[in-house]
């Protein structure tokens, strides 16, 4: 018997996993959705296309991811559940992609049906607007879709990335409230990354007036406010970090706890 | 066989709750495993099914490392724990998406304890009682046929006559190949089912011994008075007057009954440990 991979295995893997709560499972990524939409429509009519689609699409995109990876690895806010999930016959790998692979496909869904809400609504508003209008065609070239590979696009997969690994580290180490402790720990790690950076900054650069971890910081010139970028290469290794090294760090924490959680 | 070597665990590093460990469980024996609540029953039995890792030591399962929790060893064991979980889902669902996972699962027999245990399969298994659900569970367990069952105070939550199908149950599944593994403090559950005896307290074996050798060495009886008998080594006032464990120096046959043998036990552990030649069996 392959104790790492056995592709019947973890199809029986994964049809149990959905089967068994398959509720709670369409609960989890149907909400998300829902609130994307609500979220869109009224950001729409309130702020305009743009703020609607980068507000629901990150909203909706980490918030969603966030929930779906509670839910993969959340077998262990009671004994019985967890002794049941722990003994089951699967590899800790396989155990691991089924919950990784929940979140992936929570991806795919978010994203196709992101891109069909943002076509609809798009459609919808191109239809409705008067040709006669003396700014027709200004107004109808300004409202295009939310790419996915734009800096807002990727800078939100990456943060989905990152706050949904954290959410699988912390069901393996939380077992009661998972999202609501990983929640607060990220918030306080931000709040403690945000106060660090500042007292650094102060600290090397006389007039800093504010700083946000790691990318800028406003310096006090006068009367006004300049905005001081990092230099391009230090800017690109912090986005390779976020975008690429801590996502695999979490993600790879998660199989290896996994693998030593004891129950 | 479960071969548990040199353990030492504790769930904090500086109280531990076994230090150097040692125990043997063959095939084809029915282990009653008894000790006082906090005793370290369920952490033994945790053990042995690998979801608790020992700080040093070996535990191992028909020649798996527990602690590994390979597909092929979990396969081949089945922990029935305290606390039982069902998913809300019905009999058949759970038998369509469970059973794969076990290559001994026996539909036919599966069939067959739901029928003794009486459990209705037609709800979901979450809206029946916790005795049934735990029944339910225990119908599982048995019809996956590992080489090991673990159950962890299997009888509590069921009521007088589930307690006395559970312990018919068991006896006739148990074959040659298999180990079984009941833990409970409520001993009376366990008489006339096992077959071998363990009594740990506060993470120490005080007994491994069979129920033949048991009757060898003790006697269990009630006697009118107690004063002035050097062999008993426990006794406690019944209607009839003293029932008493002693030493069965004049090899007279008895009834073990479990209940004193564990409170002799706990209460003489180095007279218990001395008359079963001077250690008991690792």
């Amino acid at each position: 018997m392959n104790n790492i991979f056995n592709p019947v295995r973890f199809w029986l893997l994964l049809k149990k996993t959905v089967y068994e709560r398959p509720l709670q499972l369409a609960g989890f990524t149907l909400l998300p959705l829902f609130v994307v939409v609500v979220m869109y429509a009224f950001l729409k009519t309130v702020n305009g296309f743009e703020v609607a689609q980068t507000a629901s699409f990150a909203i909706g995109l980490i918030g969603g991811g966030c929930f779906v990876a509670s839910l993969a690895f959340g077998y262990f806010s009671s004994k019985a559940m967890g002794y049941s999930y722990l003994m089951l016959p699967c590899s800790v790998f396989e155990k691991w992609l089924c919950g990784v692979l929940l979140v992936v496909l929570y991806l795919a869904v978010f994203l196709l049906f992101f891109r069909i809400t943002d076509a609809l609504f798009i459609t919808y508003f191109k239809q409705h607007l008067n040709p006669a209008r003396a700014n027709y065609k200004a107004v109808y070239n300004s409202v295009t879709l939310l790419l996915f590979d734009s800096g807002m696009g990727t800078s939100a997969i990456a943060m989905f990335l990152n706050f949904s690994g954290a959410v699988l580290v912390g069901s393996l180490y939380f077992n009661k409230a998972p999202f609501v402790k990983v929640a607060l720990l990220i918030a306080g790690c931000w709040c403690a990354a945000f106060v660090l950076n500042l007292v650094i900054v102060k600290w090397l650069i006389p007039g800093a007036a504010n700083g946000v971890p790691y990318l800028h910081v406003w310096i006090n010139v006068g009367k006004d406010v300049a905005r001081l970028d990092m230099p391009e290469q230090a800017e690109h290794l912090v986005k390779l970090f976020f975008t690429g090294v801590l996502p695999v760090i979490l993600w790879s924490t998660a199989f290896i706890r996994l693998k030593e959680k004891e129950f | 066989m479960i071969r548990i070597t040199d353990l030492t665990f504790g769930y904090n590093r500086k109280n531990l709750l076994f230090q150097q460990f040692n125990l043997s469980l063959q095939p084809g024996n029915i282990y009653g495993l008894l000790g006082l609540n906090g005793s370290g029953k369920s952490t033994l039995l945790k053990s042995i099914a690998g979801l608790l890792y020992p700080l040093k030591g070996r535990v191992e399962v028909n020649g798996f490392q527990s602690g590994k929790r390979e597909a092929s060893f979990l396969s081949t064991v089945c922990f029935i724990p305290e606390e039982v979980y069902v998913p809300g889902i019905t009999a058949e669902r759970y038998v369509n998406l469970f059973a794969p996972f076990y290559p001994l699962f026996n539909r036919d027999q599966f069939a067959t304890y739901l029928q003794i245990f009486d459990i209705a399969t037609d709800k979901k298994l979450d809206k029946l009682s916790y005795g049934q659900q735990k029944k339910f569970v225990i119908a599982f367990g048995l019809a996956c046929n590992t080489a090991t069952l673990l159950l962890d105070e299997p009888t509590n939550g069921l009521d007088i006559p589930s307690k006395k199908q559970f312990r018919k149950l068991i006896a006739s599944v148990m074959n040659e190949d298999r180990i079984m593994v009941v833990s409970t403090h409520q001993v009376r559950d366990l008489d006339s089912l096992i077959d071998q005896v363990i009594i740990v307290n506060n993470g120490v074996l005080l007994l491994n011994e069979s129920l033949p050798a048991v009757e060898e060495k003790l006697f269990f009886g009630i006697v009118e008075h107690t004063a002035g008998r050097q062999d008993i080594l426990y006794a406690e006032s019944v209607l009839k007057g003293e029932a008493i464990v002693a030493t069965n120096d004049a090899r007279q046959f008895s009834k073990i009954n479990l209940e004193h043998l564990f409170n002799a036990t706990v209460e003489h552990p180095d007279e218990i440990k001395k008359l079963f030649n001077g250690e008991t069996h690792e």
